[in-house]
């Protein structure tokens, strides 16, 4: 039981990256190897904002400086490079990954930080007869927050309606005056305020530490290569999927836990190379 | 490039490099440049695969890192002698990409990359996880024998003989592919990395060429791989962790693979750079982070197409006469 309650907070933790992933994937068709460098950046700010202020700001304010940070990156780097080959793209985030986890491990150090949960929900409730902390509830509700935010504004808004065009068609999108360049650099900070999210969401469960960003930015691949590369829904699903085949994995495999998801991802890639829910590769 | 023209530059090649051994008493600069040459194998195998198949892997260090372990394991349990532990090491690994290749080389694009960063990374938790005779994490240490073909031990690895060896492998191993690329299997290759569809629609199988390049390209990382554990002595599960795959597949972009010794002279300059930078080093990730994106945006074919265009323009402009001269012959 808590082991499926423990797979439903990492797997919410998941579709937080996993979206600002998917939606970079979908817009700028660039598979973001700096994302889990994003995701360590924004939980670093956060622990420093939350140092001067508290938790509750830094969950707004990380976040928020990772949306421009995101816009710029768009615009001075995914703009400029969007008629190259996307293989070559690739190589740049991964050039970036390098460039921040060095200013993390300068400006932050390379030791093991923490961030204390809020103090509103740093107790314990009782969830149907066990005892689990309150912050992973909410955890939880966060990642179903961006999940069911996302949904509703991809398939209501207007906006979200020019994403999608956008996504299937961006030169169509544009010759139907679309500011495709706007809403690329809106999306791609979007996602990366997401990355951002995630990072802070996660700091008060897992420890700040410099190496922080490599297992979950593989994790996340592993989502949204299974769920099909641009897919919100096909992540969201993965994701919850991954977050059970993890803790269970651990309890009942725990030789062969590991291995799991990548077995996974290696026989979804063979079926299907769009992977479930994608139409493109 | 000509036959003889080839020839001629392996031997001034291989000469530079005994020369330059023989010369060079320092034993740090010396051993500094036989890491380099070992990393330029591992890229060159890789650069190979993005070159004939124009295929990215993020995965290579699990054939480099798995050499090591191989040779370790068949020399722990004193199976075979270490000159055949060597060789199945090598062997093995190509039979076994070839196998792999044929499934994976099937999935398109970006979606091969992280299949292949999948399998790496499978390697790579095996390897760090499993107690006994690999070690776990902490890694294995080789027990190489006294000799080796012949040669003491000792004497391969002093630093100017451990260059002299690797450097050697290197040129020979460039020399091997540019001869194998100037048959059949070349064209077929290129053909089949331009346009699969239309390959396939003059006659080419096309399934089999891909997954030899890919079972070469993995032979000869390995090769880099039972040439590093010979170095060192010593394997760990970090070589073969994705981000090693990363780093060579920087010196593989650094150096371009518009010529097949590209990625090479990219691994020589990320070392000889690393070393330059000396008191910066702790801040490597970010300078060379920033180096590939420069690279990548303004130099789009590396180091060698930067070299090569050069060459190109000034052999162009030795045989073309002179601007005023033509203007005048047309008038």
């Amino acid at each position: 039981m808590i082991h499926l309650f423990n797979g439903l907070v990492y797997g919410a933790l998941l579709i937080v990256m996993c979206s600002g992933l998917a939606l970079i994937y979908g817009l700028r068709r660039v598979v973001n190897f700096a994302h889990g460098s994003l995701y360590m950046l924004g939980a670093y700010l956060g622990y420093t904002i939350a140092s001067y202020s508290n938790f509750w700001v830094a969950l707004v304010a990380a976040p928020a400086i990772m949306l421009l940070l995101g816009a710029a990156l768009d615009r001075f780097g995914f703009r400029l490079l969007q008629d190259r080959d996307p293989l070559t793209v690739v190589l740049v985030t991964f050039g970036l990954l390098l460039v921040i986890e060095d200013v993390v491990q300068t400006v932050w150090g390379k030791g093991n930080l923490s961030l204390a949960a809020p103090a509103l929900l740093s107790r314990t409730v009782d969830l149907l007869g066990t005892p689990v902390p309150a912050y992973r509830i909410a955890v939880i509700a966060v990642g179903a927050a961006v999940a069911i935010g996302l949904t509703l504004w991809l398939r209501w808004s207007r906006v979200g309606l020019f994403v999608r065009a956008s996504s299937t068609d961006p030169t169509t999108t544009a010759m139907q005056g679309v500011n495709t360049d706007l809403l690329s650099a809106g999306v791609v900070g979007l996602g990366t305020a997401l990355a951002g999210l995630a990072g802070v969401v996660a700091a008060p469960f897992l420890a700040l530490s410099p190496s922080m960003s490599s297992d979950v930015l593989i994790d996340s691949f592993v989502v949204v290569v299974i769920g099909g590369l641009g897919s919100l829904a096909g992540a969201f699903v993965t994701a919850l999927v991954l977050g059970q085949v993890q803790a269970l994995g651990a309890v009942f495999l725990p030789d062969v836990a590991a291995l799991l998801p990548f077995a996974l991802m290696v026989a979804v890639l063979l079926w299907k190379p769009a992977g479930l829910a994608g139409s493109r590769t | 490039m000509s036959l003889t023209k080839i020839i001629i530059s392996v031997l001034v090649a291989l000469a530079a490099g005994g020369v330059f051994a023989a010369t060079v008493g320092s034993g740090t600069l010396l051993s500094l440049l036989t890491q380099a040459t070992i990393f330029a194998i591992f890229a060159l195998g890789l650069g190979f695969l993005l070159r004939q198949n124009g295929m990215v892997s993020f995965g290579h260090a699990t054939f480099y890192g798995t050499a090591g372990y191989i040779v370790g394991i068949l020399l722990q349990t004193k199976a075979v002698p270490a000159e055949a532990a060597m060789l199945i090491a090598v062997l093995g690994i190509a039979l076994f990409a070839f196998l792999l290749g044929l499934i994976v080389v099937r999935v398109p694009g970006i979606a091969f990359g992280m299949l292949t960063l999948a399998i790496g990374q499978m390697f790579f938790l095996t390897a760090s996880r499993s107690r006994g005779l690999t070690g776990g994490a902490d890694g294995m240490n080789i027990d190489w024998p006294s000799t080796l073909f012949g040669v003491p031990v000792s004497t391969l690895l002093k630093p100017d003989a451990m260059f002299a060896l690797c450097w050697s492998v290197l040129v020979l191993i460039v020399l091997a592919l540019a001869l194998l690329l100037r048959s059949r299997f070349g064209a077929i290759t290129e053909a089949v990395r331009d346009n699969e569809e239309r390959a396939r629609f003059i006659g080419i199988r096309t399934l089999v060429p891909r997954a030899a390049v890919f079972a070469l390209s993995a032979g000869v990382t390995a090769i880099g791989g039972v040439l590093s554990a010979l170095n060192t002595g010593f394997v760990s599960p970090e070589s073969l962790h994705w981000s090693v795959s990363g780093v060579a597949l920087m010196m593989v972009v650094v150096g371009g693979t518009r010529a097949l010794w590209g990625p090479a002279l990219g691994a020589i300059v990320y070392f000889l750079v690393k070393d330059v930078l000396g008191d910066y080093a702790n801040h490597w990730m970010a300078i060379f982070g920033i180096g590939l994106i420069v690279v990548i945006v303004f130099a789009p074919q590396g180091i060698s197409g930067a070299l090569l265009r050069l060459a190109g323009k000034r052999r162009v402009a030795a045989d073309r006469p002179p601007p005023a001269k033509r203007a005048a012959a047309l008038d």
